[in-house]
């Protein structure tokens, strides 16, 4: 008896965390955006930072600038979320504290990028 | 580590035993930044509330933005993003199989370093020149 897995688990083939390279590939994925993006996100802001209020509105205004901060909320937040998810699983042995964390780390994710997406689209469709 | 640990097997060796080596220090320093990076995520998301809440909710908070703390935090992040960024595509670079060599990976470590203080250093120097 050295094998306790049943032949439905071996098939699955998600091993002992129930879950499957989803993450190890989407966090990749989102990592290549946001390399691809961050150029665009960094001259936009400074470019944009010594116009005060009405640069950077200027720069959330104009569709690259609303697309760049889109892109960068979204795929930052997406690539965050799985990474400190991570460091959650990592660190955290007590099952009902890493539930809580893992639970209260994506209602952040979620919630602060609907909060940046709102606002970038206020910005964007002119509020 | 975790309390009401009874196996007494030995355990593999931990942090405070190893010696300092580069690759060891960025691995800590991705991972480190990483979290980082996302309370810098929340935050930006956080300034553009306050930029889409209108001119008179931003005035409150321009202060802070245009002060030597808020130059000096340019510098923290991007240099952060840098490194993280770098890193990162060292990550893809691994992921993909190549570069395992130990010389090779403690150097590029080191460069990677060194190149971020010197892009963070420089990015800063331009973006507080240009506020003036």
């Amino acid at each position: 008896m050295n094998d306790l897995r049943t032949d439905l688990s071996k098939v699955r083939g998600h091993g002992a965390a129930n879950e499957g390279v989803h993450e190890f590939i989407t966090s990749r994925v989102s990592a290549m955006i946001l390399a691809l993006v961050f150029p665009f996100f960094l001259y936009g802001i400074m470019k944009a930072l010594p116009g005060g209020y009405e640069g950077l509105i200027a720069w959330a205004k104009s569709a690259f600038g609303a697309f760049t901060l889109l892109i960068m909320v979204t795929a930052g937040l997406y690539h965050g979320r799985i990474g400190i998810n991570e460091v959650i699983a990592d660190y955290v042995p007590s099952t009902a504290l890493r539930s809580f964390l893992l639970i209260l780390n994506a209602m952040v994710a979620f919630g602060v990028w609907l909060m940046g997406v709102m606002a970038i689209l206020k910005i964007w469709l002119g509020a | 580590m975790a309390g009401g640990w009874s196996d007494e097997r030995p355990m593999s060796p931990h942090v405070s035993i190893w010696k300092w080596h580069p690759t060891m220090l960025s691995s800590i320093l991705h991972r480190a930044s990483g979290i980082v990076l996302y309370i810098g995520l929340l935050k930006i998301c956080l300034f553009l509330a306050i930029m889409a809440a209108g001119p008179k909710v931003f005035e409150r908070w321009e202060g802070l933005v245009y002060s030597p703390l808020g130059a000096f935090s340019f510098f923290v992040f991007t240099g952060i993003l840098i490194f993280h960024l770098l890193n990162g595509i060292r990550h893809l670079v691994w992921d993909a199989g190549h570069g395992f060599n130990a010389k090779t990976s403690n150097m590029v470590s080191l460069l990677i370093i060194l190149t971020v203080a010197i892009i963070a250093a420089g990015l800063t120097f331009i973006m507080v020149g240009s506020m003036s």
